[in-house]
């Protein structure tokens, strides 16, 4: 099997998930878990040949008139994403199922989906080998999880943490579409591998800094880096098993992803790896600094997350063959422990119902298996041996002192990795061994489903750590030497000898001890800042909010508010200005030139519109003046037929018709009292109005009349619409066949438009009836 | 509401229902279509909606509009389907003829367009009439 289909696989574990879930019950996360143990299967078996450094290569024909192809490429560096996504999907489905064992049904159903469609997304975006179709995938992973953060949609914490995280990534991932689109007009493809291959000239050219920077804030926003690093703590309103999926193991992986992607474009470019170095330090030091004051356990997890993919950003910063190791063991590494820390918190915090670790002690009376579990996680994130954090921690440093910055970033990875290990040490140790009085019962127990994640990826974070030949080899070896663009001879190892970086890691972990005994000082005196705290949380996010809500609540109220005479007035006299501007920017007496006979049915016809729309503005009575309307609408349909669209005339007709039924239907209930009907003076500023929008019309039309009409398509259309669609109705054909695209995207406006306009109907008319 | 009007809405309704699919389906050689057909049909709809009750009219659709809509868009986006397999181009639509008439995946479509326009018009008329009726 292909590897591209595993997408396509996951979408149908997307739909199927609902109606098993209202099958199987409370074995739906046993079953459904196949779906990503599949694709991670089909993954693992192409191991092998990318190992030899191969790309596999798939392509589809998807929109080839604007250089959109739906071509997906398999290399290490993909190839590790797809098997962290679909490995850890596999857990997350199953931990899933037995965290919302005493959930109905049908709330496993529509959590499940959402993982399927959002591991669909993920795929999709590692593998795409198109900007565009990376970019599609890229922002339905932004939905995705948007509609997981929001699960619990009753809560307004849930709904407005769901907001933000749409509104900053989605935000950047429409900045990354802007530069993508300049990518595409400086090289004229979308292709990433061409792109990669014809990096030179895309780095000579005067737009590389606006690409780079472009680029640069899509994968800033996505991976949750200073000044947009304010959202994923606030993410952590979802459900537990999301967060562990989406917020620590892949989705906020995917900017790192895309910086080291770019990483060999921009190679060139030294300004583009300094801002990451810097960027990716400020965002660590600012999250490390949070986490030490951070009191939910999902929320102190959060902010090591951003911490550690602020320590990516700056390793993708800097240059080497060891920073490319390095970013690539920090990513397995990371998603290993974290992932397993998550599910850990979830087991305590769904046992107990408590999310604050001051409130949390002595579980491991009741889950005895999660607290060795989060223990040897945790170990793992402080990079004690002979765990795989250790392996990676070392390389974070040799690839620092490897390149030729200041001290500043290596400064800063120390205390940041110290603040880790006294994260790892709080989070393990704290609520499960200490203050065993906190906690006296527990409200479920941990059952295989639970443990089953959690204990495989501790596991896995020893066994890589002992044994890290295979990892070295398979994983770690191809991706980063995809990353590298040059095979790289990699000696993954837990033993370097007395090194620089040995000396670093010890002084990490003293420090690191030092703070998780002093933790409660530390976390207190933190406290007392908030005003600081404030500022680099979300508060400028907040004040923009506030302000552009106040912007448009300013020009509802000016604009809308709710008359339509007012609004009616306003458009007119908008298009009259519009058009008076135009007309006097471009002065041109040119349409007084129009030539030609004034057929007598025509003019009529027109006679009697003009009667109509001059009774229209003089009558008082409503009933009146709908009939004066009436006559315009219904003259505007015969001068249609006379003038050869007799398709027109037809809408216009039936138009005219349905006005008439439903205004018959207001005025029988209307009173016909005296202040319904307009004022003289409103009255004269209506025949104003509209007397200069009649003025304003002739004079385009005139203009439009003596240009001269292009007819090509026309007689095109006239002589193919019976050869080509067996139609001799030129306008259906067009409407079904040469331009069925268009229509269907009308009538998909159409539907849109007239559900929102009907459940607004609903609203306003019906006072609104709670159920049940 | 009169005898008389409501008598001959019911005359009308079935007339107009006639010549709407007569619309719809003369489309493709002479004036008419989907959309316009589709107006045709609403109106109908509509007048007995107005004659007697939306009750009445409810029932006459058997169909929520909404659902119309949905069915409409879902049949239009299939028409385009078997295009896509063929020629590998969405939209392209197939023909058969019987007789000295075309069928193809385009009838398809126009109809799926008559469904929208009908659920969209009625969807909004109805709500607007009961809102009306209280």
């Amino acid at each position: 099997m292909s590897f591209e289909w595993s997408i396509l696989i996951a979408l149908a574990g997307a739909v199927v998930a609902r109606p098993a879930a209202s099958l199987l019950g409370r074995s739906t996360g046993w079953v459904m878990s196949l779906v990503p143990l599949v694709i991670f299967a089909s993954v693992f078996m192409q191991i092998g040949q990318v190992a030899e450094g191969e790309a596999l290569v798939a392509q589809l024909s998807w929109v080839p008139s604007l250089g959109v192809d739906l071509a997906f490429r398999l290399d290490g560096f993909s190839l590790l994403f797809a098997l962290l996504i679909s490995g850890i999907g596999t857990l997350v489905t199953i931990y899933a199922g037995a965290y919302f064992a005493d959930k109905p049904n049908a709330e496993i159903g529509r959590f499940l989906s959402l993982i399927m469609l959002f591991m669909a997304a993920m795929l999709g975006t590692v593998l795409s080998d198109n900007l565009i179709v990376m970019f599609v995938f890229w922002e339905l992973t932004s939905l995705a999880s948007f509609l997981l953060i929001g699960f619990d949609g009753h809560k307004e914490a849930s709904r407005k943490s769901a907001l933000q995280s749409l509104i900053v990534t989605g935000g950047g991932g429409l900045v990354l579409f802007a530069g993508i689109l300049v990518i595409g007009m400086t090289l004229g493809t979308f292709s990433f591998t061409e792109v990669l291959a014809r990096s030179d000239k895309l780095v000579a050219s005067p737009w590389a800094g606006t690409i780079a920077v472009l680029v640069m804030i899509g994968a800033f926003t996505k991976s949750a880096q200073f000044p947009f690093h304010f959202w994923l703590p606030n993410a952590m309103a979802a459900p537990t098993p999301a967060s562990a999926y989406l917020h620590s193991a892949t989705m906020v992986k995917l900017g790192v992803f895309l910086l080291a992607r770019f990483d060999g474009v921009f190679a060139d470019m030294p300004a583009f790896g300094h801002t990451l170095v810097i960027i990716g330090s400020l965002s660590m030091v600012v999250a490390a600094l949070q986490a030490l004051r951070a009191e939910g356990f999902k929320a102190v997890l959060a902010q090591s997350t951003v911490a550690s993919l602020g320590i990516l950003v700056m390793l993708i910063g800097l240059t080497g063959e060891v920073a490319a190791v390095a970013t690539v063991g920090f990513i397995l590494a990371h998603a290993l422990y974290k992932a397993a820390l998550f599910f850990c918190a979830g087991t305590a915090i769904h046992a107990t119902g408590e999310a604050s670790l001051r409130k949390l002690g002595g579980l491991a009376r009741f889950l005895p298996v999660t607290a060795v579990a989060a223990v040897l996680a945790s170990l793992s994130m402080a990079g004690l041996p002979p765990f795989v954090g250790f392996i990676s921690k070392e390389y974070l440093f040799e690839a620092q002192l490897s390149n030729d910055w200041n001290i500043l970033p290596v400064v800063a990875a120390v205390l940041v990795n110290a603040v880790m290990v006294g994260v790892a040490g709080v989070v393990s140790i704290r609520p499960f061994y200490f203050k065993p009085e906190r906690v006296t019962e527990v409200r479920h127990g941990e059952t295989i489903g639970l443990l089953v994640g959690p204990l495989l990826l501790a596991a896995g974070g020893i066994l890589i750590g002992i044994m890290p030949g295979p990892a070295a080899q398979w994983l770690i070896g191809p991706a980063a030497s995809a990353l590298h663009g040059r095979p790289i001879d990699v000696s993954f190892q837990l033993w370097h000898g007395l090194t620089p970086m040995l000396v670093l890691s010890i002084l990490v972990v003293s420090i690191g001890a030092v703070i998780v005994v002093q933790w409660t000082r530390i976390h207190n005196t933190l406290r007392q800042y908030d005003t600081i705290y404030g500022w680099l949380g979300d508060r400028f996010y907040h004040k923009a909010l506030n302000g552009v809500l106040g912007t448009a609540r300013l020009s509802t109220q000016t604009l809308q508010n709710g008359d339509q005479h007012r609004y009616t007035s306003i458009v007119m006299l908008t298009v009259v200005a519009g058009l008076a501007f135009a007309f006097l920017a471009a002065p041109s007496t040119d349409f007084l030139a129009g030539e030609g006979s004034i057929r007598i049915s025509v003019a009529l016809v027109l006679l009697l519109t003009v009667i109509g729309a001059a009774a229209t503005i003089m009558v008082r009575s409503l009933i009146a003046g709908l009939v004066s309307v009436g006559i315009v609408g219904f003259g505007s349909a015969v001068i249609f037929m006379l003038n050869g669209a007799p398709d027109l005339a037809l809408t216009q007709i039936a138009v005219e018709t349905l006005i008439v039924i439903l205004m018959t239907a207001v005025l029988l209930k209307l009173p016909s009292r005296r202040r319904h009907s307009r004022s003289s003076a409103e009255r004269r500023r209506d025949g104003m109005i509209a007397a200069g929008f009649a003025v304003m019309m002739f004079v385009a039309l005139a203009s439009i009349g003596v240009t001269p009409i292009d007819l090509r398509l026309s007689d095109y259309f006239g002589q193919t619409s019976y050869l080509e669609a067996y139609g001799r109705n030129v306008v259906n054909v067009i409407l079904v066949d040469y331009r069925a695209i268009d229509t269907l995207g009308e009538i998909a406006v159409v539907a849109l438009a007239t559900i929102a306009a009907w459940g607004l109907l609903r609203g306003s008319l019906k006072p609104a009836r709670t159920k049940e | 509401m009169s005898v008389i009007f409501s008598t001959m809405s019911r005359l009308f309704f079935v007339l107009m229902l006639v010549a709407s699919v007569y619309m719809l389906f003369r489309g493709h050689n002479e004036p008419g279509g989907g959309f316009i057909g589709g107006l045709f049909a609403a109106l109908a709809f509509a007048l007995l909606a107005l004659a007697d009750s939306v009750k009445a009219a409810r029932r006459a659709l058997m169909i929520h509009p909404s659902v119309l809509i949905g069915a409409g868009l879902f049949l239009a986006f299939l028409s385009g389907l078997p295009g896509l397999l063929s020629d590998g181009s969405f939209l392209t639509h197939w023909w058969a003829e019987i007789g000295s008439v075309h069928v193809g995946t385009a009838t398809a479509f126009d109809i799926g367009v008559f469904m929208v326009v009908i659920g969209g018009v009625l969807s909004l008329v109805f709500r607007f009439y009961e809102g009306v009726e209280q």
